[in-house]
């Protein structure tokens, strides 16, 4: 039977036994601030935000 | 009648040797990102093991005898001496060095691009350039796993990324490493990474 490429690596992955190790890495690092990335945040065209502050503010305003 | 639209959220779960794959690019992240703390080195002192007998295995051996034996304000030190200080660090922590960093297209510059085109962006907090070596592990993290607001990336895309920025860098970082003289637990953190991007390599050409 043909062993195909997914299947190699695979294997190859799990013949290495990284998984229990991994997973002390994984509980080592847990609660630590690892993480330096985030989705990228949506551009305000002009600069412009409309905050909580300006809302109510437009809302004294209502007639 | 109209049928009401909705949503449903897909999850694809991520196998677990991938999971591990993620989990030692978290480590890495985090052990470039700052010294580890008392936790971190008994953490990692007490992990069993790899089954294989390799230079990952050896390599991964060598770093968990080394946390046993270390304690967090020597590593602290260690870590200050090394990386802190840009322009005059004894080893630079940053690709870019490793690279070949042309000024009109400089690594930074590139990997700017490329993390937005990933769905990415550095955190707000986060007060390190693009090309900083934990930002990089930590790319991988998510390409692997999923994170940050979007799914985990093909294999075409995280060998890319890998074979672009993280390979050549860390090989190059791990040769530095070695030639300093301030180093010793670092030298088998930068040993460790060394070997797990060869490994990742090897995995790579698997695809």
């Amino acid at each position: 039977m043909k062993t195909t490429k997914p299947h190699a690596r695979r294997k190859f992955l799990l013949a290495a036994g990284i998984g229990s190790a991994g997973a002390v890495a994984a509980a080592a690092t847990k609660g630590v601030a690892v993480a330096t990335h985030e989705p990228p945040q949506p551009k305000q065209g002009d600069g412009y935000r409309l905050s909580e502050h300006i809302q109510k503010y437009y809302k004294t305003t209502e007639v | 009648m109209q049928a009401a639209a909705s949503t449903v959220a897909l999850e694809r779960r991520v196998p677990a040797e991938e999971s591990a794959r993620a989990d030692f690019y978290a480590l890495l992240a985090r052990l470039f990102h700052g010294a580890p703390d008392a936790r971190l080195l008994a953490s990692i002192a007490r992990a069993p093991a790899l089954d294989a007998s390799s230079p990952l295995a050896s390599a991964w051996g060598g770093l968990t005898a080394a946390s046993h034996a270390m304690d967090a304000d020597a590593a602290r030190e260690e870590y200050d001496a090394l990386f802190a200080g840009v322009g005059k660090a004894e080893v630079p922590i940053y690709a870019g060095f490793y690279l070949g960093a042309p000024a009109a297209d400089h690594p930074r510059v590139r990997l700017r691009r490329e993390l937005a085109h990933l769905g990415l962006a550095p955190r707000e907090d986060n007060s390190e350039p693009e090309d900083h070596l934990a930002g990089l592990f930590d790319v991988m993290r998510v390409l692997v796993a999923g994170g940050a607001g979007r799914a985990a990336a093909s294999l075409a895309e995280q060998r890319r990324f890998f074979e672009t920025y993280v390979a050549p860098a860390t090989q190059r970082f791990h040769a530095a490493i070695n030639a300093a003289p301030t180093a010793n637990y670092y030298r088998k953190v930068a040993g460790f990474a060394a070997a797990f991007v060869s490994f990742e390599s090897e995995s790579f050409q698997l695809e």
